[in-house]
């Protein structure tokens, strides 16, 4: 325990070497979420509505202003924030809207001024469900009768699923990358030459490393998860059998130690720092993308759902479902079947990979022994 | 009762078409420091790299401490260090760190490595400097941390390939002697040099390497007697256009002319020949007429060993 407790320290006093790399790794998934957190949909709009200029119009307007009031997420958050500007002189620039006569009938006009046209979308609907309820309010039984039934128990912004998805990334961009330079660095140094002549177990090398990777990521999410929850105030919640974070931490372990593994074993076959850089960057991003990176994959088709399947991401995504949004989806059982597989399977592979490039005496190719024969 | 420390028999080994080792045979006593001397290229370290297992041989037998490095490699790796040509520290890492590391990778008993870390520093004349990152360091205290760390697990066998490489004058003779201090304690060194200097210094017997093969092998000082020459270098204007025949009679040896106007005549014994040599280079009435520029005796070296055997010199 104490060789290797000293392992692991010198392992983790390795980061002198690369912290640019351990500055990328472990930060750069956090500024991704705070950045995109910026852009996002935010679930309520602000919508200007013009003042009126008539007393006939004031009614109007205010009952437009009601009926926007009360669009809104069945379980949580309104969806418009009407707010009352002056009338614009000349042609909009942003988006407004104005009640007008037409031939007689009060008609909201909305203008946009926009090159959206996704958000053009979403203006346009807001209003046109608030326009729904006030012909409801008029038509009585003839009004059109629209029904809504959430899945999830609380109304929750996408900026926060956007982040979730991103902790199985976060976790293996840390283990890759600084598992692949780390290794890959060992080559271009000659470091590899202590390795190769040590009477010590390889085994007990590898687990120093992995556990270090580890580790690395884990705080690496620790620090996208406090970030999710401080700008979205969600944090996980403990299910009835499980504490919350030893929870998240126990569903990205398996993902941090196939990523790990990934980034070793690129390092041992690669042998140079930037291309190992650029596969665990290329692997952590493509996982990332299609392991429901946007969403859940069955809202996505067949094909994406299958593809996402051989990505742990999906995996964990799913599992962190519960204690984030409070619903199980897809299998649990099955997600945690295949994380222990995809991390026991890459150990196997770095294993076997070490044991090639490293312990195996040099010249002791296939390809040479065929010629020797 | 069997003192070899290593016993390397018609050991061959390839890459490719190259023909790295070319049956190599040689063997090391206990406590010996003994050098591999050839110039670069030459297989050297492809020697070591074979002797410590690191490279699959393909030919011949190699045993170290009775142990065959390919069939019984964690019993090897316990009985050896090796300090590479290129110093593979960790250069964000201070020696302290470095040290530990290895002591994690390599020592039996790790209670007993601080102790050991910090007399081998002391020994090292790195105990001021233990704190300060490896890159902070020269060359000299490199190589030296290198062999304090080569030393930690208190191995039987050490391989120093190049010891002395980038290092200056002063720090050379400081790591011959820290070298000679380890075999006093009963340690065997095998150094990979291509330095004349070095392997006289260091070595009690070597053997040379040429094209991966064994040209010559034993103590410097009967290397140089088995010549049974001496060398007579001549500087004349002009140039000696046909020394075979002006110096005709005199029993010379082989002739090399080194530079456009210097010969290398290797003679039986310079001292007693040495002024006829002069008398027939600057007599009166030959045409063209010689003026002497400079002469010198020598006693030879290993170069002239290796020229000897080889037709060139070591660092051509």
């Amino acid at each position: 325990m104490a060789r290797f407790r000293l392992l692991l320290l010198t392992e983790f006093k390795l980061f002198r070497a690369t912290v640019p790399v351990h500055l990328i790794a472990i930060l750069q998934p956090t500024l991704l979420f705070l950045l995109m957190g910026l852009v996002l949909v935010y679930p309520t709009f602000d919508m200007a509505v013009a003042r009126p200029t008539t007393p006939e119009a004031a009614a109007h307007v205010e009952a437009l202003v009601s009926a926007m009031r009360q669009v809104g997420s069945p379980i949580g958050l309104p969806y418009i924030n009407p707010i009352l500007v002056e009338a614009p002189v000349q042609g909009a620039t942003r988006q407004i809207i104005t009640v007008e006569d037409r031939d007689g009938a009060p008609t909201a006009v909305q203008r946009y001024g926009l090159i959206d046209s996704n958000l053009v979308k979403n203006f346009r609907n807001r209003l046109t469900a608030a326009g729904l309820r006030l012909w409801n309010g008029s038509l009585g039984r003839r009004g059109v009768l629209v029904e809504e039934h959430p899945w999830l128990p609380r109304d929750l912004p996408y900026t926060l699923y956007f982040g979730v998805a991103l902790l199985p990334m976060t976790v293996c961009l840390a283990a890759s990358l600084l598992g692949g330079v780390g290794t890959a660095m060992d080559f271009e140094f000659g470091a590899i030459t202590e390795y190769r002549l040590a009477p010590l177990s390889p085994a007990l090398i590898l687990a120093a490393r992995l556990v270090r990777l580890v580790l690395t990521a884990l705080v690496s999410a620790g620090i996208l998860l406090a970030a999710i929850g401080l700008s979205t105030g969600a944090w996980p919640q403990a299910s009835p059998q499980l504490a919350a974070l030893p929870l998240v931490a126990a569903i990205l372990l398996p993902v941090a130690v196939t990523a790990g593994c990934l980034g070793i074993i690129a390092g041992l076959i690669l042998r140079r720092t930037i291309p190992t850089f650029v596969v665990g960057l290329t692997a952590s991003l493509g996982g990332w993308l299609l392991g429901d990176a946007f969403g859940l994959a069955a809202g996505f088709g067949g094909g994406y759902q299958a593809v996402s399947r051989l990505t742990p991401n999906a995996h964990a995504v799913e599992l962190l479902f519960r204690p984030y949004y409070g619903v199980t989806v897809a299998a649990p059982a099955s997600s945690a079947l295949a994380l222990t597989l995809f991390s026991g399977g890459m150990v196997l592979l770095t294993a076997l990979a070490y044991r090639r490039a490293v312990i195996r005496p040099m010249g002791d190719h296939p390809r040479q022994r065929r010629s020797r024969r | 009762m069997d003192t070899s420390a290593i016993i390397v028999e018609s050991v061959t080994h390839r890459f490719g078409k190259l023909v790295a080792v070319d049956n190599l045979s040689f063997g090391v006593d206990q406590g010996e420091i003994f050098g591999l001397l050839g110039p670069n290229g030459a297989g050297k370290t492809t020697a070591i790299n074979l002797i410590t297992g690191l490279l699959r041989r393909q030919h011949g037998a190699i045993k170290v401490m009775g142990f065959d490095p390919l069939t019984e490699p964690r019993q090897v790796r316990q009985l050896i260090g090796y300090v590479p040509q290129e110093t593979n520290l960790y250069a964000d890492l201070n020696a302290v760190d470095n040290l530990l590391h290895h002591a994690a990778l390599y020592c039996a008993d790790l209670k007993a490595a601080p102790g050991r870390i910090e007399a081998l520093l002391r020994m090292m004349s790195l105990g001021e400097r233990r704190s300060d990152p490896v890159r902070t360091y020269s060359g000299g205290m490199k190589r030296r941390l290198a062999l304090a760390r080569a030393l930690l697990h208190e191995p039987q066998v050490i391989f120093f390939d190049e010891p002395t490489l980038g290092v200056d004058v002063q720090g050379r003779h400081m790591l011959w002697e820290h070298i000679k201090a380890q075999q006093a304690q009963g340690k065997t060194f095998i150094v990979s040099t291509n330095d004349m200097a070095e392997a006289d210094a260091l070595c009690e017997r070597l053997v040379i390497i040429d094209h991966g093969r064994a040209i010559a092998l034993d103590a410097p000082e009967q290397l140089k007697t088995a010549l049974g020459r001496d060398i007579i270098e001549l500087r004349t204007t002009p140039a000696v256009e046909d020394p075979a025949a002006l110096f005709a009679g005199l029993g010379i040896g082989a002739i090399t002319r080194t530079t456009a106007d210097q010969l290398r005549i290797e003679v039986q014994d310079a001292e007693a020949i040495v002024g006829e040599f002069i008398s027939r280079v600057t007599a009166i009435g030959h045409r063209p007429q010689h003026r002497l520029e400079s002469v010198r005796i020598a006693r030879p070296s290993l170069d002239d060993v290796f020229l000897h055997h080889t037709g060139r010199g070591l660092r051509e």
